[in-house]
């Protein structure tokens, strides 16, 4: 059984989005990236499925910019290969092209299962997964949070529905998987570990040409202009507190006893 | 033909047990020798020394008074003992020997010391049954209690025998001797009774004293190896190979490619080996344990006893079980504060919190952490703080001063102001540091900060096993520090204190670091700073990373005298204080297990004290986590937590004074 997990860094929200408020563009090259929190929870489904039934593992990131340390990281917590995708790409790259040049690779090597975190954020409509099996024509799960082995080729998934609804789903692989969370939270990985990773494990490199097809003519980005309905609630401990019985009833959000 | 037979027992007892010793030990060495290098010869006159004071002065065994004595009775009486068994020995082999009349009154004066000794050991572990003994081998301690009172008994029962069996077997005639008086008293009552009389009996009565006294000592030496007794071996030795090198430093310089993490017992270096086999079961170390304290599994005794029998085991065969997350719980591992009390109470001077910090490092490599912890460790990583905010904001709190603080990357700086995460970020804490930077203008001292410059200082992290993560936090730290001019560091933080001044020594750091306790005297001893009285009585909490790990005790307390306030000590202080329980980590930890608060216990150890309303620190997670305790015991009230820097800032007329807290 071989696994593909699809890692993405997108911008670090910790720290500021740099905004170039003239031309409405964003600076990438000026903002941190950080790997995609529901990449980590994808990897983490798919190294405890390493540790339950031998699955190989591999992490597959696209270049379009500092990509190595995360798939250090990824070959530290116990992916068994990483391959970066090179090419003339870079942190502006679309979610379509990323989709196209990972489902051009993968589609050469024959996985059983491609695990994605269900969306990232700046992929919020999830459309990594879902291009990547429209793609190679596999199916697709998505909001998945967990995935085991069946017999023959078999992949069991877990959906979680409103409502207090579970859904179990058997497919036949191979298949794309979109993870919503893994069952266990991500597992660290420690600096040294992934230093001593990297001086002794190699990336296996491989190059892809940019990918044509439709793309936005123009996207501009603003900043949303405060609505200004915040109060701010001034005054003692008492002041506050009746400020705050007050607001709860005039929305009729009171239920007395 | 009777003392022909006496020697032949003697030699073969003595062979016998001397083999038997031989053969439970080399394997101990054996372990030892494949354990990691560590250098404990060097310095060896301070060692000799600081041995002398602990072994025949038992300076900190003499902590616990009922403990310490009876085991300085106990202990003396072995060292009485060596001349007992010339006595005996020689008795036996050279017909006539003596070690003359002073002698044998020292011998029966410690006999006597050491039976009131056992005693007392027996009263402590039948009657009181301190909480420390839980988890020891009770067994243990009454075989060997047991031993030594045989021995004892020996002694006296042939010395009494001696002068009636003397003719018969060894053909000389020695006079009753009245200095060896327990043994005169009772050769008393032999005569009296008439028993002296009878040639077989004082013969049997010798013959039976010698072999409960002789035997038993090389049975006892037989026995040694496999019980918690081995530390009358390896204590003394253990003492001398004690740690020299800066207290509050975790891990040694590592040998590139080593890491810190103790995963099999080739892992640990061979002192941490010798200490396991050292440790004496007293439980000192779990008596004044946080974690224990708390209601947490952890206990240090038994992280010892529990490493100990896993090499034990190894040793017998058994496959090996991995030390970390197996032998010893993760747990247990996580819910270590790294406050160092144990270390500071141990009787033998065994290291827990290295080898506690390896284990974690082992669990940390298999990625197994609380996850709150390890959001953290990943927010150093990425923003450098433990807050999970922005680099740029690091600064931030300095923007609401009048005067603007100078940036020690861009000119040159008298002092430069490790600042650290908390002081940086938390929204309480930077007012204090608002004050500090106004004490320090007002001062006139030239400083400046290093602004989004600075990273956390690693310290944690370290403790949490995280060496990598330390070295590269440090490494950031340490390229700011050399491009800035500066003559001092002054931290307001004891764990950026500890690490710049004590683990940033590996990396070729070494320029003086204070806190700001010390830096505030000085300036008060210039002529800097004039407080005036403030007519407070107050209780003074040692932040563990100011105190045990870096013996500053003075420096607040002279600062607070200087401000004309009257300290009342809280039961545990000095290096004895009680950790808050935020140390190495936990500070960020689920609290699982957690009864009792660290902080909340030592809230109401303060609450006891009559009179006192204010709470000092000088620790930024000390302000956190005692401000959360006052609230969480009800303590409100009565008890006001307070920084050392807001008492000096109202002392020089720069605050409003300090509000009258509590209903006195
Ligand atoms: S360092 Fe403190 S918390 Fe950790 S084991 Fe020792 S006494 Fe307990
Ligand atoms: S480690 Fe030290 S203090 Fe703790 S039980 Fe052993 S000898 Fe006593």
């Amino acid at each position: 059984m071989r696994v593909a997990v699809l890692l993405k860094a997108v911008p670090d929200l910790v720290e500021e989005l740099v905004l170039d408020e003239e031309s409405g563009s964003l600076q990438y090259d000026e903002m941190s990236y950080v790997p995609s929190e529901w990449d980590d929870q994808a990897l983490e489904e798919a190294l405890i499925l390493k540790e339950e039934s031998g699955a190989q593992v591999t992490a597959i990131a696209v270049s379009t910019g500092d990509v190595d340390t995360m798939l250090f990281t990824a070959l530290a917590k116990g992916a068994d290969h990483v391959v970066k995708i090179t090419g003339d790409f870079d942190a502006s790259m679309s979610n379509w092209q990323q989709a196209r040049v990972l489902s051009d690779y993968v589609r050469e090597q024959d996985f059983d299962m491609v695990l994605s975190g269900v969306q990232a954020i700046d992929d919020v409509d999830g459309q990594i997964p879902g291009l990547v099996a429209g793609f190679l024509n596999w199916p697709h799960a998505s909001v998945v949070t967990e995935v085991r082995m069946g017999g023959d080729s078999k992949v069991l998934l877990r959906q979680e529905y409103s409502g207090g609804l579970v859904a179990e789903i058997e497919v036949e692989s191979p298949v794309v998987i979109g993870v919503q969370a893994a069952r266990k939270p991500p597992r660290y990985a420690s600096v040294a570990k992934v230093r001593q990773v990297a001086k002794s494990v190699a990336i296996e490199e491989v190059s892809a040409g940019a990918p044509a097809g439709p793309a936005f003519a123009d996207i501009q980005f603003v900043r949303p202009v405060a609505a200004g309905r915040a109060e701010m609630i001034e005054g003692d401990v008492d002041a506050v507190a009746d400020r705050i019985v007050q607001i709860l009833a005039d929305h009729n959000l009171l239920r007395r006893a | 033909m009777a003392r022909d037979l006496l020697m032949a027992l003697t030699i073969a007892l003595l062979l016998g047990a001397a083999a038997f010793f031989a053969a439970r030990m080399l394997p101990l060495v054996r372990v030892m020798r494949r354990a990691r290098p560590t250098s404990r010869l060097d310095h060896w006159p301070r060692r000799l020394g600081f041995m002398a004071g602990q072994v025949l002065a038992h300076k900190r065994l003499l902590q616990m008074k009922m403990s310490g004595v009876l085991h300085f009775f106990i202990f003396s009486g072995f060292v009485i003992l060596f001349i007992d068994i010339v006595d005996a020995v020689g008795q036996v082999f050279a017909p006539g020997f003596n070690i003359g009349p002073a002698l044998d009154c020292v011998v029966d004066i410690f006999v006597a010391l050491v039976l009131i000794g056992i005693v007392l050991a027996v009263y402590q572990r039948a009657v009181l049954k301190p909480e420390r003994y839980h988890g020891s081998d009770e067994r243990d301690g009454y075989v060997i209690l047991g031993m030594i009172a045989v021995i004892m008994i020996g002694i006296i029962l042939h010395e009494s025998f001696y002068p009636f069996a003397a003719p018969l077997l060894f053909h000389v005639r020695p006079g009753l001797d009245p200095w060896g008086f327990l043994g005169y008293a009772l050769a008393r009552v032999w005569m009296a009774t008439g028993l002296a009389a009878h040639p077989a009996i004082a013969e049997t009565g010798y013959i039976t004293g010698y072999i409960l006294d002789i035997g038993m000592v090389f049975a006892f030496l037989a026995y040694l190896p496999t019980s918690k007794h081995l530390h009358i071996f390896l204590a003394v030795p253990s003492i001398f190979l004690h740690k020299t090198r800066p207290h509050g430093e975790l891990v040694e310089p590592l040998p590139p490619e080593e890491g810190m993490a103790i995963r099999s017992v080739a892992d640990m270096n061979w002192k941490d080996v010798m200490d396991l086999f050292t440790c004496t079961e007293c439980g000192r170390c779990q008596a004044v344990c946080p974690a224990h304290a708390s209601g947490q599994r952890l206990s240090p005794k038994m992280v010892i006893i529990e490493l100990r029998d896993a090499v034990r085991r190894e040793l017998a065969g058994e496959p090996p079980v991995p030390l970390a997350g197996g032998v010893v719980s993760a747990e247990e591992l996580w819910a270590c504060t790294t406050c160092g009390a144990c270390q500071e109470a141990c009787p033998v001077f065994i290291e827990h919190v290295p080898k506690i910090a390896g284990l974690r490092a082992a669990l940390l490599e298999d990625g197994e952490i609380d996850k709150s912890a390890q959001k953290v460790l990943v927010g150093w990583d990425r923003q450098g703080n433990s807050f999970g905010q922005p680099v740029r904001k690091r600064p931030a709190w300095a923007k609401g001063l009048d005067v603007p603080i100078k940036d020690a990357r861009k000119e040159p700086v008298d002092w430069l102001w490790f600042v650290g995460d908390f002081a940086s970020y938390e929204p309480r804490v930077q007012n204090l540091s608002r004050l500090v930077a106004r004490l320090l203008q007002q001062a006139g001292v030239d400083f400046g900060i290093l602004y989004e410059g600075e990273v956390n200082s690693g310290n944690d992290a370290l403790r949490m096993g995280e060496y990598g993560l330390f070295e590269t936090l440090a490494q950031k730290n340490l390229a700011m520090l050399e491009k800035a001019q500066f003559n001092q560091i002054f931290t307001t933080d004891p764990h950026s204190f500890n690490a710049l001044r004590n683990e940033y020594r590996k990396l070729g750091f070494e320029r003086p670091v204070r806190h700001y306790t010390q830096a505030f005297l000085d300036l008060i001893e210039e002529g800097k700073l004039n407080p005036s009285p403030l007519n407070l009585k107050v209780t003074y909490h040692d932040p563990c990373y100011l105190g045990r790990w870096n013996r500053v005790f003075d420096a607040p307390r002279q600062l607070l005298e200087r401000m004309g306030i009257e300290l009342v000590e809280m039961p545990r202080h000095g290096a004895n204080s009680f950790c808050c329980g935020a140390g190495g980590g936990r500070i960020w930890m689920e609290e699982n297990g957690v009864s009792d608060r660290p902080a909340n216990i030592r809230i109401r150890e303060a609450l006891s004290l009559e009179d006192v309303n204010y709470f000092v620190v000088a620790c930024p997670k000390d302000m956190s986590m005692f401000s959360a305790a006052v609230q969480s015991t009800n303590g409100e009230e009565r008890m006001k937590v307070i920084d050392v820097a807001e008492l000096l800032a109202q002392a020089v007329g720069l605050n409003e004074p300090v509000e009258t807290a509590a209903a006195t």
